[in-house]
């Protein structure tokens, strides 16, 4: 085994300049204006591992996920994939040679499919950047081979993207992201777009192709049902910042992080086991200007003046005062 | 039971394109009571919105209702001329959209719309209509409504926008509510306030709720009875616990097996294969046939129809006395 984590990020950070344009920043005499889009994220990824960021809309997650796969520049903060420096500059060879090894599923698989080309183009696209396999036949016969894997015909490689349900469109996504023989797959909201029996096809293919090439996932998701089927590791995204990571099992019997419970609650009960809920209040404050310490503290049950002041630091996978301090949440009486 | 406010008789819904003319909705049938919230699920395609759409008289040619009936307290509705029916819409009954960025006008701010809405349909005055809109921003939960309703749809978060559209649907107080995909724009925890408003407004005011939506788990958390719909029909209605938790419709059984839950980690979810037919393919007999895993002979030439099972309606041959037999029959031999 190799001890150190396939990928490792450490106290990444994204400031987005949201200013008005210079004319206006004259004459209305206003300052620049920033958004940290993530701020101070850490987690490491084992090999073989599925680890998923959850958070709601304006979380950040996705803005990890591109930092990760190197779309996106990093404000600060480093990513290490096998060992190899994903920010350092000196390091652009072993990098180049990285690139192969990781590839992105998107959320929408009409958009991330050029509607021009035919698929078995799209899949060969990769194959022939990173020169996989050599001479036409042989492209060919693997690009086949790929569409055999995830549940289509190889004929269906002289269709056109717009031939295809979406859910199909998400297997042929899924087929260019394996071409390269990558083993670190970013799926940023894969099944979102999908209906829940098509997200069911794409959730177990992904976990048959894990199995079968002990594949690495960063999977980002909004949808905690979906996480809890997928992951191995959890990490609860608010505001920019990583407020919890745990064991998936854990997670859901044990939450820790007050967000975390309030995300939990919110899901609707399927099962309809009358659990006890607390009911959720408020939303997810504008995140330009967010509140002073713990950014959850408006919303949160458990907050009091040091969740105003300070922001909490991470411990032991939790950020949170009233976690570490051990204030009990009194859950009012149902009504 | 008493009287249900509104009652849809075996509706069908056409779209004439110049290829063919197609069925998006055929034939379906329900009631829905006062007070009573009526959930309908399905995938993309399965005919939910039209259905909404049909209901509340906004199905634009080329689309047009082809047959059935809709009674709304005991008057019917589906074939008055658009002046009569644009009278009801909005006072009798009233529409929740997916997307509240889209149904509420960008340039106006919230009160006029709301104000505009309320004395379209009701006999007040500026003020009274505004001290209305007032009291109905309370309702649906707004903080300091007495400001916040001079404000622009754009200041309101998504969630308090979704608010807003639901009070302007309670404007004229209707007896019938298609609210459309009402939480799918919105964040889970978010998602939960909205509910419980929805369910909790139609319990207070008596009022019919149908609420349309892809998700089971709202479903389960607001709906006292729940339609399946499949290509255009309804396979399985019930009462919400038992088709959540025992549904009879193989389609149903899959649907609800392919849903993640927070739970239990199955290791594989259900898995129906396929996906739906288009609306220009739709099999014989059974719609479901190609994809369903207990399908036999008599699915592929006769169109089942909905049979009563234990409280609820499920179409499907495996439930028929005759069907069974002759299945039995098919498997001994």
């Amino acid at each position: 085994m190799n001890p150190r984590p396939y990928v490792e990020v450490t106290d990444l950070k994204k400031v987005f300049d949201v200013s008005k344009p210079w004319l206006n920043r004259v004459l209305e005499q206003s300052p620049k204006q920033y958004l940290k889009a993530v701020d101070g994220v850490s987690f490491d990824i084992k090999k073989g591992e599925t680890f998923a960021l959850v958070g709601e809309s304006g979380s950040g997650k996705s803005t990890v996920a591109k930092m990760v796969v190197g779309l996106l520049g990093v404000s600060g903060g480093e990513v290490t994939i096998d060992g190899v420096s994903m920010t350092d500059k000196n390091q652009a060879a072993q990098r180049a040679k990285l690139r192969r090894r990781m590839q992105m599923i998107f959320q929408d698989p009409f958009a991330s499919l050029n509607p021009r080309w035919r698929v078995d183009r799209i899949i060969a696209e990769p194959i022939r950047a990173f020169s996989v396999v050599e001479g036409e036949a042989e492209i060919v016969a693997r690009v086949g081979e790929l569409l055999t894997l995830v549940g289509l015909h190889p004929d269906d490689g002289r269709k056109f993207p717009h031939e295809f349900s979406g859910g199909q469109r998400q297997r042929v996504a899924i087929a260019r992201a394996l071409a390269s023989n990558s083993d670190f797959i970013v799926c940023d909201e894969p099944t979102s777009a999908l209906d829940v029996s098509v997200q069911a096809q794409i959730l177990n293919l992904m976990r048959d192709l894990q199995e079968k090439f002990g594949l690495t996932y960063l999977f980002i998701s909004h949808n905690l049902a979906v996480v809890r089927h997928m992951a191995t590791r959890i990490g609860v995204m608010y505001l920019g910042r990583l407020v919890e990571v745990s064991e998936a099992k854990d997670m859901f019997t044990n939450p820790r992080h007050p967000y975390t419970r309030m995300l939990l609650d919110a899901v609707p009960d399927l099962a309809m086991s009358g659990r006890q809920r607390i009911p959720v209040a408020g939303e997810i404050p504008n995140p330009i200007t967010p509140p002073s310490g713990c950014t959850f503290h408006p919303r949160c049950p458990l907050a009091n003046e040091r969740c105003v002041v300070e922001a909490p630091r991470s411990i032991d996978g939790v950020a949170c005062h009233a976690v570490v301090e051990g204030r009990k949440l009194v859950i009012p009486a149902a009504a | 039971m008493n009287e249900p406010v509104i009652s849809v008789r075996n509706l069908q819904v056409e779209f004439v394109t110049r290829r063919a003319t197609l069925r998006a909705i055929d034939g379906v049938s329900f009631d829905i009571a006062r007070g009573e919230v009526l959930g309908v699920v399905g995938e993309s395609g399965a005919g939910k919105s039209v259905t909404g759409a049909a209901i509340i008289g906004l199905i634009e040619p080329p689309g047009r209702i082809s047959g059935g009936e809709i009674v709304l307290n005991g008057r019917r509705i589906d074939n008055l001329p658009p002046d009569e029916m644009r009278k009801i819409r909005g006072r009798k009954v009233a529409m929740i959209f997916q997307d509240p960025l889209t149904s509420l006008n960008p340039l106006f701010r919230v009160g006029e719309q709301l104000i505009e809405t309320i004395r379209t349909h009701l006999p007040m005055n500026e003020r009274q209509a505004r001290n209305r809109a007032i009291e109905l921003l309370t309702e649906v939960g707004i903080p300091a409504p007495e400001k916040r309703i001079d404000g622009y749809p754009h200041e309101f978060s998504g969630g308090m926008r979704q608010r807003v559209v639901i009070a302007l649907a309670l404007c004229a107080e209707p007896d019938f509510i298609v609210a459309d995909e009402p939480t799918t724009a919105l964040d889970v925890s978010v998602q939960a306030q909205i509910i419980s408003l929805i369910k909790k407004l139609g319990r207070e005011r008596g009022m019919a709720v149908m609420l349309v939506t892809h998700d089971m788990g709202v479903i389960a958390e607001t709906a006292d009875r729940v339609a399946v719909m499949y290509a255009g029909r309804i396979a399985e209605i019930g009462p919400v616990r038992d088709v959540v938790q025992r549904p009879l419709h193989p389609y149903a059984k899959g649907l609800m097996g392919a849903i993640p839950t927070l739970e239990a980690s199955a290791s594989r979810l259900v898995q129906i294969p396929g996906s739906m037919p288009r609306l220009s393919s739709i099999p014989t007999g059974c719609a479901f046939n190609p994809r369903c895993s207990e399908v036999f002979a008599r699915c592929h030439v006769d169109r089942p129809a909905p049979l009563p099972v234990n409280g609820r309606r499920v179409a499907c041959h495996l439930y028929d006395q005759t069907s069974a037999e002759i299945f039995s029959a098919e498997a001994s031999r």
